[in-house]
């Protein structure tokens, strides 16, 4: 067991955390790419201001608490808090950070991390209860959304009850591992599922870029498509 | 015929769709279908748009409560996350590397004529009125993808016959318009608008036709001209109560401003803004000046620009002009004509940007009393349920007041509202169609409708010898 916890610690976290480095530099430079490059011409007509305002918008998204999602989002929201802030910033992390970064990081005190820690799982279960019980929620719901929730509850879930010795019903070395696999395995799904928003967000709000529909394009599919010389 | 597969049979017999398409329905729609969207992949950049929402649509569900026609039907296939989805799922697996990946692993998706034809309906059913853009977290702009789905079917003659005849006439027909007004009828009737207008103030307004070098050139959605000629007198009354009468022209060349192509082909789309630009070229214009009309303000404020780049012309909405014309004091309206209660409905191509929503209200809270706003209202309106070209498909009169205008019926019905000002020929269709519906107790206008009552014009006869005169001529 030692020599697994050694392992998972080591080179599967170094290669697992590459995947998603890779993946999602794999995901950001066509981004990047086809935004600031290929749409060049068009990026000073894009309204920028009204992207960048929808997009604080939803930093604090009280407007948008609209009655029919008030769970949901709630939910997300400090789900969103717990998961940003707990992975990052709780003490034992810390030592990670700096041992492969060289960061100094604050850390949050243990006792809010526990607090925290618990209330993301509670949120968690909550998005996994809206999705499951709410006809709307599960018409759209389809095996990766429940599976990836429940992926996200395991490395909080096992890392909660591996500092906890006395709620642990398991012994100490089969939650460490969880945890570490668990993490790692969400590691990988990030670049490859919905997860990828944690980099991609962003991008989405550029449809005002989109709108902007190159000249001529229709042109060249109806040609492509029926022929040349067709009368217009 | 270059932009879409159509065929001139009548398709009524065969068709399954709820709307009449220009042809029959085409064979192998699969392989036609994947063949079109790969052309349209080809040559525009739609791709990194799919491929962000491929990536990271998260499924939350929020659009389905900002979405009216969700919230009348209550069909989880109306939900724009699922409706989206539609398109995603065959971009996903005939277009990405993962895709072709997946399906060698295992043939979870594959594309069937059920779906095309489900997708054939779905994107129908939206009125790409962007609200639930607003409330994705994302920013997913799914008609945008309702959009794109609807130009791909339309490339393999999948589109509603009552669009697509109207944008031929506009580009092949003899007329150059929607509505088939010829040159003459055109000229009638603005002399008939030029009559009324004379009884009405005591003064000849004649319209000016093809007058070269002008400040605007004058494009009103040309449905105007047969349905709301009080919507037509009000814009040139403030136009001549401001004394700009010698500035603006109506061209004889094209003098429609209804763009269809921003609901469903980019081709459509493009072409005809190229029309409208080329009529200003002719006669020198400076400005376009658009009409009541929320699609053709859009297309041409967002779209002359994207296609003429440097060429471009400004564009103007007549609402802006009419407030500027107010704010310098240029136009005086009476505030003792309109004592009924008054509620305005925003256009959604107008509003959801947030382009022209204060200015009506400034126009209107000038000179009427008793003015109540829906709610919610502004950016964050509802649609009136017949946006994205729907109020055009007879065939789907009962979707349009059934479902897509339910919730908005109900907040007309909150208002109490005498008079329901709409300031778009689509919304005023579908808003006149509602309120027969649903039987309420108000009337739709234009926002110049509302003007030209309340509007005073030097030599003229005043507002309220006009409102005299026309109770009398009710009774
Ligand atoms: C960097 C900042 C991030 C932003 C801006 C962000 C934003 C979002 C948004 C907008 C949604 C969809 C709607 C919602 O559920 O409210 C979402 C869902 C989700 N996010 Fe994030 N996120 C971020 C980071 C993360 C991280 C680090 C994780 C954890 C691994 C995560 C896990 C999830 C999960 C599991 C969902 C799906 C919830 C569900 O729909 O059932 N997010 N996120
Ligand atoms: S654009 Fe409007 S009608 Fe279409 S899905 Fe979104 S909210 Fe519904």
């Amino acid at each position: 067991m030692e020599q697994w916890i050694e392992f998972a610690k080591g080179p599967l976290f170094t290669l697992t955390f590459l995947i998603m480095v890779l993946g999602l530099l794999r995901l950001i430079i066509p981004q990047v790419y086809l935004l600031f490059i290929r749409k060049r011409d068009v990026l000073r007509d894009v309204k920028w201001s009204k992207i960048i305002k929808d997009t604080l918008s939803w930093i604090i998204p009280i407007k948008h608490f609209i009655s029919g999602t008030r769970l949901f989002s709630l939910a997300s929201y400090i789900m969103h808090i717990g998961v940003i802030i707990v992975p990052i910033c709780i003490i034992d992390h810390i030592v990670l950070w700096e041992k492969f970064f060289n960061i100094n990081l604050p850390s949050i005190g243990q006792g809010l991390a526990d607090y925290l820690t618990l209330i993301t799982i509670a949120c968690l279960l909550i998005l996994l209860g809206c999705r499951t019980f709410k006809k709307h929620q599960r018409a759209m719901s389809g095996f990766m959304d429940y599976f990836l929730l429940i992926m996200v509850i395991l490395p909080f879930a096992s890392g909660y009850l591996a500092s906890h010795p006395n709620y642990n019903p398991f012994p100490w070395d089969v939650m460490m591992l969880t945890h570490l696999l668990s993490a790692e395995l969400l590691f990988v799904l990030i670049p490859f599922s919905k997860l990828a928003h944690i980099i991609l967000f962003n991008f989405d709000r550029t449809s005002g870029v989109h709108w902007q529909l190159r000249p001529g394009a229709g042109d060249k599919i109806a040609e492509a498509l029926f022929g040349k010389g067709v009368k217009i | 015929m270059a932009k879409t597969a159509t065929s001139t049979e009548s398709s009524v017999k065969e068709n399954i769709y709820p709307y009449y398409l220009p042809g029959k329905i085409p064979d192998n729609l699969v392989e036609r279908f994947l063949e079109a969207f790969a052309t349209v992949l080809q040559f525009t950049d739609y791709r990194q748009l799919l491929d962000t929402y491929c990536a990271t649509s998260a499924k939350c569900n929020r659009c389905s409560v900002a979405c009216p026609v969700y919230l009348a039907s209550g069909d989880p296939r109306d939900i724009p996350c699922y409706r989206t989805n539609l398109l995603l799922e065959v971009y996903k697996r005939y277009f990405t590397i993962s895709g072709w990946f997946k399906s060698r692993l295992s043939s979870r998706f594959d594309l069937t004529e059920e779906i095309v034809n489900e997708m054939a309906v779905a994107f129908y059913r939206c009125t790409a009125c962007r609200r639930c853009t607003m409330e994705c977290p994302l920013g997913i702009e799914h008609s945008l993808l309702t959009r794109l789905g609807r130009y791909i079917l339309s490339l393999i003659g999948i589109s509603s016959k009552a669009l697509q005849v109207s944008v031929d006439e506009q580009l092949e027909g003899e007329t150059h318009n929607t509505s088939k007004i010829p040159k003459v009828a055109l000229l009638d009737t603005l002399e008939f608008l030029t009559e009324e207008l004379e009884e009405s103030f005591g003064i000849k307004m004649e319209y000016p036709v093809d007058q070269y070098d002008r400040e605007f050139v004058f494009f009103a959605a040309v449905s105007d001209y047969l349905m709301e000629p009080e919507t037509l007198m009000g814009n040139a009354a403030v136009i001549y109560a401001a004394g700009d009468w010698d500035k603006w022209t109506i061209g004889t060349g094209n003098y429609d401003g209804i763009n269809y192509g921003l609901f469903y082909s980019d081709w459509y789309l493009e072409n005809i803004v190229k029309q409208l630009v080329s009529e200003v070229d002719r006669l020198r214009g400076k400005k376009i000046l658009i009409g009541e009309c929320g699609h053709a303000s859009r297309s041409a404020h967002d779209f002359v620009p994207i296609f003429l780049k440097q060429d471009a012309y400004p564009v103007i909405n007549c609402m802006e002009y009419a407030l500027d014309c107010l704010e310098k004091g240029k136009i005086k309206l009476n505030s003792d004509i309109i004592t009924e209660r008054v509620t305005y409905h925003d256009p959604c191509n107008i509003a959801r940007s947030g382009w022209i929503v204060d200015q009506p209200r400034k126009i209107l809270k000038s000179f009427v009393k008793d003015f109540v706003e829906m709610e919610p209202h502004g950016i964050n309106n509802y649609c009136c349920g017949g946006g994205g070209g729907l109020v055009s498909i007879d065939e789907i009169h009962d979707f349009r007041m059934d479902i897509g205008g339910k919730v908005k019926a109900e907040q007309i019905r909150q208002t109490g509202a005498e008079i329901l000002i709409s300031p778009c020929a689509n919304c005023k269709k579908q808003l006149k169609e509602l309120v027969e519906h649903y039987e309420l107790p108000c009337k739709v206008m234009g926002l110049h409708d509302l003007i030209l009552k309340a509007i005073e014009i030097p030599g003229g006869k005043s507002p309220q010898e006009r409102k005299e005169e026309a109770a009398l001529y009710e009774m």
